[in-house]
């Protein structure tokens, strides 16, 4: 027996973690800042830009979570994304609610809805799960278009505008740090649960269901939260986009917009929160660098670059950083990581 | 029943407890009213010619089959029945004999999966980044480091499980499951498909294991590797226990020798 047995037994040592505490909030305020810095040197327009991309990277963030690290085909993020604007603004304005009261139940509503599209899907799988998580995203755009006086119908909702927050009127740059401050607390909470226990427990389960319920892991409840606290983070950036066009109607919650996220996390690196920052960063102004030199050819572009991605790294871009870093890693000597 | 007599010490209160175990597929009788106990510290093998039972009973121990009739009792909590991540929970862990290991992570986030029941704290501090929530995780991480290293896999700590051998992913398996701080460890055939040399260095780690006061019930097709290992043999063919006793006594029963080997003197080979 070489180790000592004394490793049997439970050992903490846990005290350095407190400074890391610290660092860590010093690392998100000093990011919070360059990035709402940002917006205080961009024009209105390239502001609007700026501001759908990084409600794009909060939506491919949180998709990366529930399909990549959870490994569950869901095509319904998009469809919270779309609740979450919808229900803020029919709570401010249509019931006349306040501001807190209406974030507080429009995200208790993604929550509710979540629990009722995952607790009988947690007996679905792969390619089952998908229909019916693409059902209920057909289903919600129904929804969007029957509503009548409550959801405007074909026309959705429009002319209204966000009440004040604490006496504040939050518009041009200042608004925009309200949308980083959403998508950099997606971030920290995505990230925190990634790297916990539950987030072991996702991967594992995406893993092999098998062995992670040998280990304890009650499967089928894990994917249930995941299903829930994802699609709730899609439905509260979603209530910050409600107030980034002032409208809201059936055709910017169209199915295509799934996929998209979808193609953001694959081409970014599945799994990878990096990846999914890359990917919605990518795919996201592709049409906007392309559009001015090829018109409407970029969409042709924009399939070659999947393709391309799918073909030759199915790892993603992050894929070609990780074996750039690995060869840079045995040049140098060291054992790969 | 021909079990041996004396074989199993009456005071000792036993750990795990099964009594009348059957199960059946259709008309198949795959486990017949079973009755064994694994008591702490022990090391039990469990024996038997193919289609004996073995599996079936492991499975059912393990969670992951349920029983036609019966009761399985672990510390004197009835557990059968109850979904394998319960099991777990309640502290039987257990190797899978086709290694399954997670390999979208490194050696040592495969052995804090283990101890996904180790961590206690909601999901909120984990999202709220509470100090609790990290130390918890740093504490998790070094033992974690620990157990790697206990079973041998120090230089493979941060490495993929891709780049394990089979006999060093059977050890993972075994880290893996220690991890969970288990009262009970179920080994599903461990020396299938390792060198002896490997073997060698299982049986090692299994003896420690049980010299820490966790019991280990393993079911093994390698005579040479089980006799030499454990404390106690239980004997099953065809669903039904044969025998129970200590290896030297199981080796010289002739119903097992009948039953199990087929021909006289083959046991000989593995002492």
């Amino acid at each position: 027996m070489s180790g000592d047995a004394s490793v049997l037994r439970a050992s903490g040592s846990g005290e350095q973690a407190g400074r890391g505490v610290w660092a860590g909030l010093a690392l998100w305020l000093l990011a919070a800042m360059l990035l709402s810095g940002v917006a205080f040197f961009l024009s209105s327009y390239y502001n609007d830009v700026y501001r759908k991309l990084l409600l794009w990277v909060a939506l491919a963030l949180s998709y990366n979570f529930l399909f990549g690290i959870s490994g569950q085909i869901a095509f319904s993020h998009f469809a919270f994304y779309g609740i979450g604007a919808y229900s803020v603004v029919i709570l401010l304005f249509q019931a006349n609610l306040p501001l807190p009261l209406a974030i507080v139940l429009g995200v208790l509503l993604c929550v509710v809805l979540a629990l009722v599209v995952a607790i009988p899907s947690t007996r679905l799988e792969g390619f089952y799960l998908g229909l019916a998580t693409l059902a209920f995203a057909q289903l919600f755009l129904v929804v969007l278009n029957e509503g009548g006086s409550v959801t405007g119908g074909a026309g959705g909702l429009a002319n209204y505008r966000l009440p004040p927050v604490f006496g504040m009127h939050l518009t041009g740059p200042w608004y925009t740090v309200v949308i980083v401050v959403v998508t950099l607390a997606t971030f920290a909470i995505l990230l925190r649960l990634d790297r916990s226990w539950f987030g072991r427990a996702c991967r594992a389960i995406q893993d092999n269901e098998v062995a992670a319920a040998a280990m304890g892991v009650n499967v089928a409840r894990t994917k249930i939260i995941v299903f829930t606290v994802t699609s709730a983070l899609a439905g509260i950036a979603g209530m910050v986009y409600a107030f980034v066009d002032n409208t809201v109607n059936p055709p910017i919650f169209g199915l295509e917009n799934a996929f998209l996220i979808l193609f953001m996390v694959i081409v970014g690196g599945s799994g990878r929160h990096a990846g999914a920052i890359i990917g919605a960063v990518l795919l996201y102004l592709l049409p906007f660098v392309l559009s001015p030199l090829i018109g409407h050819h970029h969409a042709l572009v924009f399939g070659v670059v999947m393709l391309g991605v799918i073909l030759f790294q199915p790892k993603g871009l992050i894929g070609i950083y990780d074996s750039l870093r690995g060869r840079r890693r045995a040049a140098a000597g060291k054992a790969p990581g | 029943m021909s079990a041996v007599a004396g074989s199993t010490p009456a005071t000792a209160p036993a750990l795990l407890e099964v009594r009348g175990l059957s199960k059946r597929f259709g008309g198949l009788v795959a486990v017949s009213d079973l009755d064994f106990e694994v008591l702490p510290g022990e090391i039990l093998g469990l024996i038997g010619p193919n289609g004996a039972g073995k599996t079936t009973t492991f499975s059912m121990i393990a969670g992951s089959l349920g029983a036609s009739s019966g009761a399985i009792r672990l510390a004197g909590e009835p557990i059968l029945g109850l979904p394998p991540h319960q099991i777990a929970a309640r502290g039987i862990m257990r190797t899978f004999q086709h290694n399954m290991p997670f390999p979208s992570m490194s050696v040592a986030e495969n052995v804090l999966v283990g101890m996904h029941c180790g961590f206690r704290g909601g999901l909120w501090r984990v999202m709220l980044g509470g100090r609790a929530a990290q130390s918890a995780e740093a504490a998790g991480r070094s033992r974690a480091g620990e157990l790697v290293d206990f079973v041998g896999l120090r230089e493979f700590r941060h490495a993929g499980v891709a780049s394990l051998s089979f006999g060093q992913g059977r050890l993972l398996e075994t880290a893996r499951a220690l991890a969970g701080e288990p009262k009970l460890m179920l080994f599903d055939e461990p020396a299938a498909g390792l060198t002896l040399a490997e073997c060698a260095r299982l049986a090692d780690i299994i003896r420690g294991i049980a010299a820490r006061g966790i019991s280990v019930l393993l079911i093994e097709h390698d005579m040479h590797f089980l006799l030499r290992l454990v404390q106690r043999v239980v004997v099953l063919n065809f669903g039904r226990k044969i025998a129970d006793g200590l290896p030297h006594e199981i080796q010289d029963n002739a119903a097992v020798r009948e039953a199990y080997l087929g021909a006289p003197g083959a046991l000989a080979a593995g002492t």
